[in-house]
C-alpha cells in the first residue's frame, strides 16, 4: 500500500479537545479511526478515548495481516466500545453517559469500507468530486431528508448540534456500514469531526486539496477552519489520505517495508486519564488537577 | 552514592492534618500517621519514587533530572489507578481512603489508620504452628472484602502477607492496591509490572491477557500457604520451567484438615482454568471445610446441613 497521511486535532477556543483521532496499519490494511466526544466534564474526553483505543487495540487484534472482515470489524468494534461506555458510566456512578461519534474507515485489498455514528463525516474524493460520503445521524439532517428545511438552512439551525445515534448513552447506536467501494491512485479520504465540516464545505476543500501536496494544504486547511469558528469554536480535527504513490511533492508512506505483524500507529497527542501504559507521556497540571478531582468525588460518593 | 529523600517532619503541616511520624518506606512512597484537624490518626501516603525524585531538604518534591520529570509524572498515574480504585470501595476489610490531595509538588493519599501489624510481621514472629482456626478466620473476612473490590472489576494482583493487615481485632484489611488494575474496557487488562515472587499468578508474568479473579485466587492460596509454611511457595516462573512445589496435602497431612489443604493446592494450580474462578467459588470451598473432629450432636449436624443447602 502506498499512500499520503496527515492528521490533526485543534482545540478551537474550546477549554478541553473532546475530539479523538487515530490511525494504524500493517503491511495490507490500513484503519482510520476518529471519535467526537459528548457530556460534562472529561467524559467526553473518557468516551472518545475509548472508542479511538478499542479500535486500535482490535485492529492490532485482529489484523494478522488482513481483516476478515472489514465492516463486521467495525461494527462489532463500535458495539463494544458502546457496551464499554455503558459500564464504565456505571462503575463511576457517572450522572452523564460518556457518549462519541465515531467514524472509522479501513483500507484492504485496494477497498474502503466504512462505518459512523453520529455526525463525524467521511468523504470519497476522486478528482475534484465528492464520490462517496456519510450522512449524519442528526435531526437536522433528518430534517432535509424530509424535506422540511433546506440544505443551507442545517448550519445555522438550533437543533444542528442533535444528534440521534451516539456509542453510550441509554439507546443501542445506529451503525450505518458503507459497501465495498474501490479506490483509485489519487482518491481523497477524509474524515472530520463537524469542527471541521460545519466551516469548511467539502467542495471548497476538494478544490484546495485536488492539486496540491496535502501535507502542505491540509495545515493551512485545518488553521483556517480553526479561525472560522471563531471566540466560540468547537474542537476541529481531521484525517486526510491521498490514496496510491504521491504525483505531488508529498511523501507517500509505504507499507511494503512493514513485517508480517508488524503496526504503525498514531494516535493524537492530546490524552487522557485513563491512557494504557505503554506510551509514556506525563500529564499536564491540567490531568492531575482532573484526575483527583475525579478521585475526590468517587470517595464523596461512596462514603456511607 | 545512593541519596534517600528526606521524610517530612513530624509536626509537619500538610493540608489540614499534622504529621506525626514516618511508618512505612517502600520504592514509591513514604506512608506516614498523621492527625487530622480532629485528632484522629490517618495514614498518608506520599507519592516519592525514590530513583525519580529527590528531596533532601525542606518539604517540595522536586526531580533529578529533566527527563526524570517525565517520568514522574508518569508514575503519577499510577498512584492515581491506586486511589481511584479504592474509592470506591467501601468494605471493613479493605483499606478504605479517605482523602486525596495535591501538595509539595506531589500527589498524597490519606487513608483510614488502623492499628495492628500485616499478616507477614505476624508469620514472621510466631514461634508455633498457625491454626487452622485462624487461618480460616483471617482469610475467610479478607476474601468477603476481595470479592467486593472483584465486583468493583478490580483486580488487586499483589495479594501477599505483606499487603493483608491484621487489626487488634484480629480481622484483616487488604492494603496497597498500588498493582491494581481495571480490567475495565479493554478486553486485556493493562498490563500489571509490579509482583512479588512466590505470591504472583504464571499468567503475572508473561499471559497478561489471562488475568482473572483467578489471579488474585493464586496470591490468596499462596498467602494461605506461607501462614502454614513460615515461607512462600516456589515463585511461579520458576514453577513453569520446573515445579518444585510440593503439595500442601503431602507436607502438612494430619496437621490441618485435608479440606484445607486441598483448597490451597487448588489455588496454587499453575493453569488459571484449574483454580477456582472467583472468590465465590473459593469461599464456598473453604465453607464446605468440616471442622476437624469435632462430634455434632444431631441437632447441629442437621443445621449445618440446613445451612450448606441455602448457601449461607
Amino acid at each position: 500500500m502506498r499512500f499520503t497521511i496527515f492528521q490533526e486535532s485543534r482545540k478551537g477556543a474550546r477549554e478541553v479537545n473532546q475530539d479523538r483521532i487515530a490511525y494504524t496499519y500493517s503491511r495490507e490494511t490500513l484503519l482510520l479511526v476518529i471519535a467526537d466526544g459528548m457530556g460534562g466534564h472529561v467524559g467526553g474526553e473518557i468516551a472518545a478515548q475509548i472508542a479511538v483505543r478499542l479500535f486500535i487495540e482490535r485492529f492490532h487484534q485482529e489484523a494478522k495481516p488482513i481483516l476478515r472482515n472489514p465492516l463486521k470489524f467495525m461494527q462489532e468494534t463500535m458495539l463494544r466500545a458502546h457496551a464499554a461506555l455503558g459500564s464504565y458510566a456505571n462503575q463511576f456512578s457517572m450522572l452523564e453517559t460518556p457518549r462519541t461519534t465515531c467514524v472509522a474507515v479501513v483500507v484492504q485489498g485496494g477497498h474502503a469500507y466504512w462505518a459512523h455514528v453520529g455526525d463525524s463525516r467521511f468523504y470519497l474524493l476522486r478528482q475534484g468530486r465528492l464520490i462517496a460520503s456519510t450522512k449524519d445521524h442528526s435531526k437536522v439532517q433528518y430534517l432535509v431528508d424530509q424535506g422540511l428545511i433546506k440544505p443551507e438552512e442545517v448550519l445555522m439551525h438550533p437543533d444542528r448540534n442533535k444528534i440521534f445515534s451516539c456509542l453510550g448513552g441509554m439507546a443501542d447506536p445506529v451503525i450505518d456500514l458503507s459497501r465495498r467501494m474501490p479506490l483509485k491512485d489519487g482518491d481523497l479520504l477524509i474524515l472530520c469531526t463537524d469542527g471541521l465540516w460545519s466551516v469548511y464545505p467539502h467542495g471548497e476543500m476538494a478544490t484546495m486539496l485536488t492539486s496540491t501536496p496535502i501535507l502542505a494544504t491540509a495545515p493551512q486547511i485545518m488553521r483556517e477552519a480553526e479561525k472560522r469558528g471563531g471566540d466560540e469554536g468547537d474542537n476541529v480535527s481531521a484525517i486526510i489520505v491521498r490514496w496510491g504513490p504521491e504525483t505531488l511533492a508529498d511523501e507517500p508512506t509505504t507499507t511494503e517495508n512493514l513485517a508480517l505483524g508488524q503496526f504503525e500507529t498514531q494516535v493524537d497527542a492530546t490524552v487522557t486519564l485513563a491512557e494504557r501504559a505503554g506510551g509514556q507521556r506525563d500529564l499536564t497540571d491540567d490531568e492531575i488537577e482532573r484526575a483527583i478531582a475525579e478521585i475526590q468525588s468517587t470517595i464523596q460518593k461512596y462514603r456511607k | 552514592m545512593p541519596v534517600t529523600n528526606q521524610a517530612l517532619p513530624g509536626g509537619y503541616a500538610l493540608l489540614n492534618y499534622r504529621i506525626d511520624r514516618q511508618i512505612s518506606r517502600g520504592g514509591f512512597s513514604i506512608v506516614y500517621r498523621a492527625f487530622d484537624e480532629t485528632g484522629q490518626p490517618v495514614a498518608i501516603k506520599e507519592y516519592l519514587p525514590s530513583s525519580l525524585v529527590l528531596r533532601t531538604e525542606g518539604d517540595i518534591v522536586r526531580a533529578s533530572s529533566a527527563e526524570n520529570l517525565t517520568s514522574f509524572r508518569y508514575g503519577m498515574k499510577c498512584f492515581f489507578e491506586e486511589g481511584r480504585a479504592l474509592a470506591k470501595i467501601n468494605h471493613p476489610n479493605v483499606v478504605r481512603v479517605l482523602n486525596f490531595f495535591r501538595a509539595n509538588e506531589t500527589v498524597y493519599m490519606v487513608m483510614r489508620y488502623e492499628r495492628g501489624r500485616t499478616l507477614q510481621q505476624q508469620i514472621q514472629m510466631r514461634q508455633d504452628q498457625m491454626s487452622e482456626r485462624f487461618v480460616r478466620q483471617v482469610f475467610m473476612q479478607l476474601l468477603n472484602g476481595l470479592r467486593d473490590v472483584h465486583t468493583h472489576k478490580i483486580l488487586h494482583l499483589d495479594i501477599k502477607p505483606a499487603n493483608i493487615y491484621l487489626r487488634t481485632d484480629g480481622s484483616p484489611v487488604l492494603l496497597d492496591f498500588g498493582a491494581a488494575r481495571q480490567t475495565l474496557t479493554t478486553n486485556r487488562p493493562k498490563l500489571a509490572p509490579m509482583y512479588t515472587p512466590g505470591f504472583a499468578a504464571p499468567e503475572q508474568y508473561r499471559d497478561h491477557d489471562r488475568l482473572g479473579p483467578w489471579t488474585d485466587v493464586y496470591g490468596t492460596g499462596a498467602s494461605m500457604f506461607a501462614c502454614l509454611a513460615a515461607f512462600a511457595p516456589q515463585a511461579a516462573d520458576a514453577r513453569v520451567q520446573e515445579d518444585h512445589l510440593v503439595s500442601a496435602k503431602k507436607i502438612w497431612s494430619g496437621q490441618y484438615s485435608d479440606n484445607l489443604l486441598e483448597v490451597i493446592d487448588w489455588c496454587l494450580r499453575l493453569d488459571p482454568l484449574e483454580r477456582p474462578q472467583s472468590v465465590f467459588a473459593l469461599q464456598r470451598a473453604i465453607r464446605d471445610i468440616a471442622p476437624i473432629k469435632r462430634k455434632l450432636t444431631f441437632f447441629a449436624n442437621l443445621k449445618r446441613l440446613l445451612f450448606s443447602e441455602i448457601g449461607v
